[in-house]
């Protein structure tokens, strides 16, 4: 029986730092702009060089960001097109089931949490929030950019109304990714101090187990009850 | 005969009293042909006319003259054509006329050599040379001749130095521009410097000195003077040297306008509520500037409906510290200025006028840059770029009512506006700033839905993860 397993391959790895890297420029020089009269983005706005700088490096790395969305976007394309991957990432009913299953867990009401396939419906939910999050950032950004531009196409009110997306959108997204990514990545009590998946691109057994029991049950060929009593009868054993 | 020591004594108190009575202009011993004069010309209602119709009171102060430094002399030593037998009658063609030829009177024992020694003697003299000749009596009185210099006969300075200087009297400069002296002494009794000594602001002239100063030009002159006023308003003098107008004073051109320009001299007022004098103030040298202002919504209230809220040139300008208006510190603190007003709703809520032009102003994107690049100034080595501010979209001194003119001429003069800057600009682009108004679903629907959206979808996102990540920990503690 393997003890670690495979979970992502080096492009993902690679992509996920080009993530962090993009989404930190962004955000420091994003949140600057927004809560420019806080103290601290003062600070970052002199240290970066000016209001200007700041500016033009939010839009540098804007255009890091749209290509490695626009290149994750193709990839994942491609991928479930040509190579027929599964579309694990697909929201479907049974994610909302899982989510009022964890709830009821969490309360007490059902003795195991939701059994989660390769991406679990808190992955999920992140994943397509910070997507969709990303397209509307990197468009509302790119009428904010050129507002010449596109009102020689439509309505000067695309304007501001770009704006009002963009900044509150970003509030988004950041809250997405300090609150929830942030607390499961790092502070939640079963992957303290780091869950090194992302970096390593594997996951022990015992992980699988608790996350993505069904996966787990899919790649060894067993069933989830299986699996479960086998872990029930080794806890049993280490009590004794 | 031998003297003794109370003779002696008797002697030098005689004297003393002697001089006292001579210096002091005590009454003393009228003639008899002054007494003789006096019978009739003591009493009024004795008036002489002249050619020109003119009349002049031929009345005599009796005690007065008693009292004047000519009191031992005879009538006839100054009318020496009358005399105890004598009352010719003689025509002069005006009283000036006549004034003239009495003077000539005086110059018989005050010689030209004597008087001399007094410069503004010599001035006067100039003048008799360019055939203008002086009348003694204008400055001296008549029979009334009292000493100008160390007498006791005036209580104040003033009425010493108005005994020549409220009769018409020209000072000429060497490039023949002229300057009066006259001092209108109930304008300024009534100014703010009522109480002040002449000497206060004209040092070193005084009951005792009188320096001749020689200048080239009459602006050489206003320029010298004004550096009195800094003895007393030093503040207001630091402050000046700051603004522009002392800028272009140091670099010559003369004609700058200095304290007394927008002061004036012995007429100075407080112009306190008043703020259409103030305005006209400036108008002197800023007369195109005053004459759009006058047409503007704020210059229409002021001269118009006397309306003392809106802003007057100094209001943004300031008074002392003038700074260039087209100088990137000055725009920088344009929205500070408006909102002076704009920004308080008891100013302007009374014309119904909203104050969250200065919020929205400062929210948006050129307010943001303005706001930064403020801050960045001393900080930051780069060259300060010029970002729209009030006055590029309303104007300055032609500020107009943006009530009431048709929305298609407001959107237009503003893409005119915008297209200094975004020289691409078309006609929607004007739309891309919602005018000052908070978004609505009236005015910009979609950014007030895009808002509101947000406003309620965050909250319930953030109280969501709060939830979960609670829930989440308490029961791995459960399970432990």
């Amino acid at each position: 029986m393997k003890s670690t397993f495979r979970r992502f391959c080096t492009a993902r790895i690679i992509e996920h730092w080009i993530q962090i890297v993009t989404f930190s420029a962004l955000v420091i020089t994003g949140l600057s702009q927004r809560f420019y009269s806080l103290e601290v983005s003062r600070w970052i706005i002199l240290h970066a060089g000016g209001i200007d700088s700041v500016r033009l490096l939010h839009r540098y790395a804007g255009v890091f960001f749209s290509c490695a969305v626009l290149a994750h976007i193709l990839t994942a394309v491609f991928g479930l097109v040509i190579k027929r991957w599964q579309p694990s990432m697909v929201i479907t009913r049974n994610d909302f089931l899982n989510a009022v299953h964890n709830i009821r867990y969490y309360l007490g009401n059902e003795r195991y949490p939701a059994p989660g396939s390769r991406y679990s419906y808190t992955q999920k939910f992140e994943y397509w929030g910070i997507l969709t999050g990303g397209i509307l950032m990197i468009i509302t950004g790119a009428v904010l950019w050129k507002p010449l531009l596109i009102t020689r196409f439509m309505t000067g009110e695309i304007i501001p109304a770009a704006k009002v997306l963009h900044s509150n959108e970003a509030l988004v997204v950041f809250l997405i990714i300090s609150v929830w990514h942030i607390y499961n990545a790092i502070f939640s009590p079963e992957v303290f101090p780091l869950n090194m998946s992302i970096f390593t691109g594997s996951l022990s057994r015992e992980r699988m187990i608790h996350e993505h029991i069904l996966e787990l049950a899919s790649i060894e060929g067993t069933t989830l009850e299986e699996i479960r009593a086998h872990e029930n009868d080794d806890d049993a054993a280490g009590e004794r | 005969m031998k003297w003794t020591r109370g003779s002696l004594w008797g002697v030098v108190l005689l004297f003393m009293l002697t001089l006292a009575g001579r210096a002091g202009g005590e009454p003393a011993q009228l003639s008899d042909e002054s007494r003789m004069c006096l019978d009739c010309h003591a009493k009024p209602g004795i008036i002489k006319f002249f050619q020109n119709n003119e009349s002049l009171i031929a009345y005599v102060d009796a005690d007065k003259f008693q009292t004047s430094v000519h009191n031992a002399l005879a009538c006839s030593s100054c009318h020496p054509d009358f005399s105890s037998g004598k009352h010719p009658t003689r025509e002069f063609k005006t009283k000036a006329h006549y004034r003239i030829r009495s003077s000539l009177v005086c110059r018989q024992c005050h010689t030209d050599e004597q008087i001399k020694k007094r410069a503004v003697h010599r001035g006067l003299l100039q003048e008799e040379k360019a055939g203008k000749p002086p009348v003694c009596t204008n400055c001296h009185g008549s029979h009334t001749v009292t000493r100008l210099s160390g007498e006791s006969s005036f209580t104040n300075e003033e009425q010493y130095c108005s005994r020549c200087h409220s009769h018409s009297m020209t000072m000429h400069f060497k490039n023949s521009d002229t300057l009066s002296l006259k001092v209108d002494s109930l304008a300024l009794k009534t100014s703010v410097h009522g109480k002040l000594s002449c000497s206060d602001c004209h040092f070193g002239f005084s009951s005792e000195e009188h320096p001749r100063r020689n200048f080239k030009t009459r602006r050489d002159f206003t320029l010298a003077s004004s550096e009195s006023c800094r003895r007393c308003h030093f503040d207001k003098y630091t402050k000046t040297l700051e603004s522009i107008h002392y800028t272009v004073l140091s670099q010559g051109k003369l004609n700058a306008p200095v304290c007394t320009d927008c002061h004036g001299s012995h007429a100075i007022y407080r112009v306190g509520k008043e703020r259409t004098a103030s305005a006209k103030r400036c108008q002197r040298c800023h007369s195109k500037e005053y004459d759009t202002y006058a047409l503007s919504v704020h210059g229409n209230a002021l001269f118009n409906e006397h309306n003392q809220d809106v802003p007057v040139c100094v209001d943004c300008h300031t008074a002392h510290t003038i700074e260039d208006p087209l100088s990137i510190n000055y725009r920088e603190r344009i929205p500070e200025m408006c909102s002076n007003c704009h920004a308080k709703k008891e100013v302007v809520g009374k014309y119904g006028l909203s104050t969250d032009v200065q919020k929205t102003y400062l929210a948006d994107f050129h307010g943001v840059s303005l706001g930064l690049y403020k801050m960045e100034k001393g900080k930051l080595d780069k060259p300060h770029k010029a970002i729209a501010v009030c006055t590029d979209c309303h104007g300055t001194h032609n500020i107009m009512n943006t009530r009431g003119t048709e929305a298609s001429v407001v959107k237009s003069n503003l893409l005119k506006r915008c297209q200094k800057c975004h020289a691409d600009a078309n006609e929607h682009f004007p739309d891309a700033w919602l005018s000052h108004y908070e978004p609505s679903l009236k005015r910009a629907p979609l950014v007030f839905l895009a808002g509101l959206a947000y406003q309620i979808f965050i909250p319930i996102m953030l109280i969501g993860f709060v939830l979960q990540v609670l829930l989440h920990i308490w029961r791995y503690a459960v399970n432990r």
